[in-house]
């Protein structure tokens, strides 16, 4: 029997009293609840929504006496509907983690060594403006970068535009949904969003590949799967570990890794060969059905089952199982999607066996996004850059968010023209981008790196200049409209004053973009100003919404196909694309075919990699309300493998990958749960910031080991389980 | 009287923890301490796997060896609700409570030296909110609720579904029921 | 079977951490003083109180009890986490719970083994009392010997079982859930109580006497100590598994091991001197040698009471239901 318990040692064993253990940080909550039990108090509650990852989850902020004592869900929110999971639970751990960023910082040493001293807001800004400004003279406005993801890009993305330059890369495209919303944009012509419309509450079979919902903790999401499960939807998990979806599963199959689009060719085969597919639906909105159906006849069940290790009558069975429940079937595109570099053509595939189920716009499918939407603002447009922006790479499917990995090369290369600056915001390039030693290159080669951020991680504390953000529960940011099943708007605002030196994003924006001469993008006082004119444009009462936190637009939804309530298709065709004649066109496969990749020599194993249900990437490995549940990540290994390598449960092991990147010493966390040929870790941990008192140097980091990554041509994307590590047996330590 | 009571659907829980992040905050529990866990189980051998989860709490057991054994009277099981209780100005901290407990529900706050426990967020409930861990559990797996009252969630989820205690055989006569995988009647 | 538990408690897991040494000496002074108490009225009322004549240990064996207790109570006070509540266990009664009887048990027999010492105060050291008052009850209880006596022994034997009822009460705790358990550690008090007697008494007679006594003490221990193991094996999956630590000889639980090996060489080994020294034709003085012998037997007793109380404290905290 194995037993991971997160616990402290209990020091009271050792005899003595515990007097002096006192937990002074956690006095005040407990006299502000008393108090307020005892009348003497009262609570108030704020609505904001939560940052703690992407899903800007409502969030009802319950503080007593200018303190925050408890984050709630927000009923009126469709993404929380009163409950937060369990990191947004422990939001308020980031507001008052004491080693948050707490003033301006300058660097005094070598870039990267981390030598800081404190600065005022205007020296700091002053410093950033400056180097921004001469950037823009010797090398031009594009020549600055911007790396954001989160709520930041709101300010910081028209800061750059206006001050010139469109270079501008998002961790959440080309490490993230990226090749995911361009397979299904080339096949439906959009995206499913997010939050994703994934139709989990009313489906009759789920079928997850990768998707590791419930570890993947994105609340709604996780609440509508676990309807759907309670109804008695059949859940069909395609996993090579086996993980809590898994382990919900009628159906698990533990896939090679890496072979996923061998599945889906063979399940598409079953269904046209045995003519289960959606007929009237198929000829009534689809083209390209001809040419599928002669392009999958190689992958039949018998030869998937050599790829993927899965039996080819369990592939027969799971194809009949989906087409007997059409279209209440939903395959889950996944969310992040980079794995193996071809990952646009798996999303395209796992498009095409939606649209051959007819689940796109169905119930308990795909459901089709309201078409409403607010009147947009004008505002001055911004300046067109004198040079093509580079960020979409040679990439003619590129999405918008722009490419990360590229805008570094250029900074390394200096071509196609010198990339000088970076502005990052919201993002730890060092744990979101594959190959860490290009990062560092690349920033050596930086007149300015500056960073705003919340708390010192890896990425800040190489910074020139790092700019502390004050943290989502002290500020407001835009409104954040959401497009689900109906439309619906949400806002952000302090619940309580920025603690420390600490500034809003929007004020920092302004404020450089004040000392950059472009005030004239920022004409309104304070960003609730700009709300509220927002707001009064729209028809939303400001008054009512600043109440609730969240007001739902109503009769914008209509999710599901009927005769009054037809899809439109904005691919070329106008049709869902079976066979893309854009990608045709560009000179890919029209219909997806199976490449084989690389898997590991003997003694290696692909390392894989997912998400602890109570953290988001790096963001709260230091959060104290986080950290005590999960402080630092195991690598998972099966237990015959552990055996042959004589490894035991807990033991210290380090990983080594073909190119000879060495991880921290971690945890070996053995069990039957992952197959033989790879190992797992959490994302996310092993930070090199000394800064992090409880996060520093726990656990190992995945992305120091990705050090190739596997591009995909079609968008750019970075497939990162293209690694393979050897285990390393550590000294005896305990 | 209500008779408060908690239903598992042990087939909702997804291991989310959101139930013991919430807990922690709702009643300030010290760091390190907990009032609600979740124990991830799994069996079997690789491919042939089974995964069980299972939240647990205090069990305000109607028969409470915890109550039984506290030498102070600062342990009660309160008549009005059911729930068992603290008067933490009555406690010596001498600690029976924790070991008399057979599911491993209590803690020692180590800062003021009382025994501490899910008290069912009896403060919420008084209010006629649920509690902290049942409100915001992601799963919706966590059921509360008046027993006397045949229309309450509880009292459906138990009439519908097998439900079992645990350890049943300690007699301590729970007051938490786990409705397990696949125990649904036919 | 793979167990991921997210937010347990250090006290509680991976086992129940509660008690230490503290409450380990607590019971085996308390048992002590209860054996003690037993014996002295034993001593007392043996043979119409001649047993006693002449015996020093008649007079400061009754002063030892309320002096162990009160030091077997101190352990007990600081192992309690708030102290200053303490005055909480006599506000109440709590019938099912050890702990509150136990409290209330020794808030009488604490009175009463100081009155039984003051009524065995023999005339000639009554005077070193000072206090006219004390003198004077001392006086008055004279009359009371033998109720005295009689309490003094019935106290003794509700404490030495409270020790062990303390411990057995808990259902959560299958080492401990058990009936033998107070039985045991009753007979483990009595047999200390003995030789702390002897080790303090000065005739031969009465050294001999309660060797004897000790004697079928330790054969009463001997057979209880098999039971206590036999009765838990042949019980449920718990109690079986709750003695495993006694009988697995690794690391983890190499005290367990050692302290079970050092039963089962100590007691026969008390067992044996004891019944050598029954046997051997002492002449009217003791021997320095015949002495240290006896000491040495009612040492060895001390000790396996001793370890009986760590062992099963430390031990019970590794069991539990499943
Ligand atoms: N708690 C928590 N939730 C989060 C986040 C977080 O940080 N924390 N982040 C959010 C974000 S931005 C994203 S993008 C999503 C990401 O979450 P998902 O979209 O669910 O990510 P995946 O990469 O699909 O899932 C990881 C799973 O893929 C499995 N896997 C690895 N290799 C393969 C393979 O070759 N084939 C198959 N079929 N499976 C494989 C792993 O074993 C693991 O179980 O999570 C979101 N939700
Ligand atoms: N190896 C590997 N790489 C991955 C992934 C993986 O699973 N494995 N996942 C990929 C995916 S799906 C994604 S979406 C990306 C995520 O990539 P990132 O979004 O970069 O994720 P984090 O590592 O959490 O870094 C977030 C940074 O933003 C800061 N921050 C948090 N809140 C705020 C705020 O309110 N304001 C400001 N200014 N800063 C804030 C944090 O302190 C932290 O420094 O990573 C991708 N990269
Ligand atoms: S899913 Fe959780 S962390 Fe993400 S926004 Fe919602 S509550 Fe916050
Ligand atoms: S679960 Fe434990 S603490 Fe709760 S009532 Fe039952 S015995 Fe007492
Ligand atoms: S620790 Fe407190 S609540 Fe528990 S038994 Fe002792 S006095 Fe009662
Ligand atoms: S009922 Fe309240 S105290 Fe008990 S586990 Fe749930 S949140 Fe915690
Ligand atoms: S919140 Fe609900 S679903 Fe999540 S772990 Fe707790 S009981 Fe399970
Ligand atoms: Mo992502």
């Amino acid at each position: 029997m194995t037993k991971t318990i997160s616990r402290r040692s209990f020091l009271k064993i050792t005899g003595g009293t515990t007097a002096g253990l006192s937990l002074a940080a956690t006095l005040p909550d407990r006299f502000l609840l008393w108090a307020e039990e005892q009348g003497m108090l009262k609570a108030t509650y704020t609505p904001t929504f939560c940052e703690i990852c992407f899903w800007k989850c409502g969030v009802m902020a319950k503080t007593i006496n200018g303190r925050v004592v408890k984050l709630e869900g927000n009923l009126a929110h469709a993404g929380s509907r009163g409950k937060l999971c369990g990191r947004g639970n422990g939001g308020a751990g980031l507001l008052y983690d004491p080693n948050r960023l707490k003033t301006p910082l300058i660097n005094v040493g070598a870039r990267g060594e981390g030598k800081y001293r404190k600065a005022s807001w205007d020296e700091a800004l002053n410093v950033v403006a400056e180097k921004m400004t001469k950037i823009k003279e010797k090398y031009g406005p594009e020549s600055m970068a911007l790396f954001t993801h989160g709520t930041p890009t709101d300010h910081f993305l028209p800061l750059i535009q206006a001050y010139g330059s469109q270079n501008v890369g998002m961790p959440s495209f080309a490490q993230c949904r990226g090749p995911r919303d361009v397979g299904l944009e080339l096949t439906f012509g959009e995206g499913i969003g997010s939050p994703e419309r994934v139709d989990l509450a009313n489906s009759k079979v789920v079928v997850l590949l990768g998707s590791h919902l419930g570890e993947n903790m994105h609340n709604s999401q996780v609440q509508d799967f676990c309807d759907g499960i309670a109804r008695g939807a059949k859940l069909v998990v395609v996993d090579p570990r086996f993980s809590v979806a898994a382990g919900k599963a009628h159906t698990w199959l533990p896939i090679r890794p890496a072979t996923d689009l061998a599945l889906i060719l063979a399940w598409i085969n079953v269904i046209v060969s045995e003519g289960l597919y959606d007929k009237a639906y198929i000829d009534s909105y689809a083209v390209g059905f001809n040419e599928l159906a002669a392009a999958v006849k190689e992958y039949t069940p018998d030869w998937a089952a050599v790829e993927t290790d899965i039996p080819a009558g369990k592939i027969i069975e799971t194809a009949r199982l989906m087409a007997k429940n059409a279209p209440a079937v939903c395959v889950h595109p996944g969310r992040h999607a980079t794995w193996h570099g071809d990952d646009v053509q798996r999303s395209r595939a796992i498009g095409i066996l939606a649209a051959l189920l007819g689940s796109w716009g169905r119930e308990g499918g795909l459901y089709l996004a309201t078409t409403a939407s607010f009147p947009k603002g004008e505002s001055k447009p911004f300046p067109t850059p004198a040079r093509d922006a580079l960020n979409l790479g040679p990439y003619p499917f590129a999405g918008g968010e722009g490419v990360t990995q590229v805008i570094r090369s250029a900074t390394i290369t200096g071509n196609p023209y010198p990339i000088k600056g970076w502005m990052v915001t919201g993002t730890n390039l060092m744990k979101a981008v594959p190959n860490q030693k290009e990062t560092i290159e690349a920033i050596k080669k930086l007149d300015l790196l500056v960073v705003v951020d919340v708390m010192p991680f890896d990425t800040a504390m190489m910074a020139d200049v790092i700019l502390p953000e004050c943290s989502y529960l002290e500020r407001h940011d835009a409104l954040a409209v959401g497009k689900g099943k109906s439309l619906t708007v949400s806002l952000r605002q302090p619940v309580v004053e920025p603690r420390f030196e600490s500034k809003p994003g929007w004020w920092i924006a302004k404020e450089l973009g004040k000392r950059l001469g472009l005030a004239e993008y920022f004409p309104w006082n304070t960003l609730e100003d700009k709300i509220k004119s927002q707001c009064a444009a729209w028809g939303v009462n400001y008054n009512e919404l600043k109440q609730k936190g969240s007001l739902t637009v109503p009769n914008t939804s209509n999710p599901y196909i009927t005769p009054l309530n037809q899809p439109t298709f904005k691919t070329k065709s106008g049709k869902i694309e079976l066979a893309s004649s854009e990608l045709k066109e560009k000179g890919f496969d029209a219909v997806p075919r199976y490449t084989k990749h690389p898997q590991p020599p003997a003694g290696e194993f692909r390392l894989i990699y997912g998400r602890s249900a109570v953290h988001t990437f790096s963001r709260t490995t230091n959060n104290p309300e986080l950290n005590e549940l999960y402080s630092e990540n195991e690598v998972w290994l099966n237990a015959k493998k552990a055996a042959e390598l004589g490894i035991s449960n807990g033991a210290k092991v380090r990983l080594e990958n073909q190119d000879g990147a060495v991880s921290n010493a971690v945890r070996a966390k053995v069990t039957e749960r992952i197959r033989e040929d790879c190992v797992y870790l959490v994302h996310g941990f092993g930070t090199n910031s000394k800064e992090l008192s409880r996060a520093f140097a726990r656990g190992a980091d995945d992305q120091g080991l990705i050090t190739r990554f596997a591009v995909d041509p079609i968008c750019g994307s970075t497939g990162m389980r293209v690694n393979f590590v050897r285990i390393k047996k550590e000294g005896l330590d305990a | 009287m209500p008779k408060y009571a908690m239903v598992i659907d042990q087939r909702r829980c997804v291991a989310c923890m959101a139930c013991v992040v919430a807990c922690k905050k709702e009643n300030d529990v010290p760091l390190g301490d907990f009032r609600t866990r979740v124990v991830e189980k799994t069996e079997g051998t690789f491919p042939q796997l089974r995964m069980e989860l299972r939240s647990e709490l205090c069990n305000h057991c109607d028969n409470p060896p915890c109550v039984y054994n506290c030498p102070t009277g600062a342990s009660y099981k309160n008549k009005d609700n059911g729930m068992v209780l603290l008067k933490k100005y009555r406690c010596v901290g001498c600690k029976s409570c924790v070991a008399a407990c057979p599911y491993d529900a209590r803690y020692i706050n180590e800062e003021k030296g009382f025994a501490d426990k899910c008290t069912f967020c009896e403060h919420r409930v008084k209010e006629g909110k649920e509690p902290a861990c049942v409100a915001t559990c992601i799963g919706k797996s966590r059921i509360f609720g008046d027993l006397e009252d045949p229309k309450s969630a509880v009292s459906i989820a138990l009439r519908e579904n097998h439900s079992e205690v645990l350890l049943a055989s300690a007699g301590t006569k729970p007051r938490v029921f786990y409705i397990k995988k696949y125990g649904k009647p036919e | 079977m793979e167990l991921t538990v997210t937010g347990a408690n250090a006290i509680t897991s991976p086992h129940l951490h509660v008690w230490d040494w503290r409450v380990s000496l607590y019971l085996f002074l308390g048992g002590l003083s209860a054996g003690l108490a037993i014996m002295t009225s034993i001593l007392h009322v043996r043979k119409g109180g001649k047993l006693a004549e002449g015996e020093i240990a008649a007079v400061t064996a009754p002063l030892y009890v309320p002096l162990i207790l009160s030091i077997g109570m101190f352990f007990i006070f600081l192992d309690l986490e708030r102290k200053l509540n303490v005055f909480w266990f006599y506000l109440t009664v709590q019938p099912l719970s050890p702990m509150s009887w136990g409290s209330w048990g020794l808030l009488v027999f604490y009175p009463i083994c100081i009155l039984y010492a003051l009524a065995m105060l023999p005339d000639q050291y009554r005077p070193k009392l000072t206090l006219p008052f004390l003198i004077n009850l001392s006086e008055r209880l004279r009359a009371y010997r033998l109720h005295l006596a009689a309490c003094n022994f019935g106290m003794g034997i509700f404490i030495g079982i409270y020790t062990g009822v303390l411990l057995s009460s808990f259902v959560a705790r299958p080492l401990w859930n058990s009936a033998i358990l107070p039985v045991l550690f009753l007979t483990s008090a009595m047999s200390a109580g003995a030789a702390f007697m002897i080790m303090i008494a000065k005739e031969k007679k009465v050294k001999l006497f309660f060797t004897k006594v000790d004697i079928w003490l330790i054969l009463a221990e001997m057979v209880l100590l098999p039971l206590f193991f036999y009765g838990q094996y042949t019980s449920s999956g718990a109690h079986r598994e709750s003695i495993l630590p006694f009988f697995t000889f690794n690391h983890d639980y190499f005290w367990y091991g050692l302290g079970l090996l050092l039963l089962v060489v100590i007691l026969p080994a008390a067992m044996v001197l004891k019944f050598l020294e029954v046997q051997e034709d002492h002449g009217e003085e003791l021997t320095p040698v015949a002495l240290m012998k006896m000491n040495l037997s009612a040492l060895l007793v001390l000790l396996g009471g001793l370890i009986i109380r760590f062992s099963f404290v430390y031990a019970g905290q590794l069991s539990h239901l499943s």
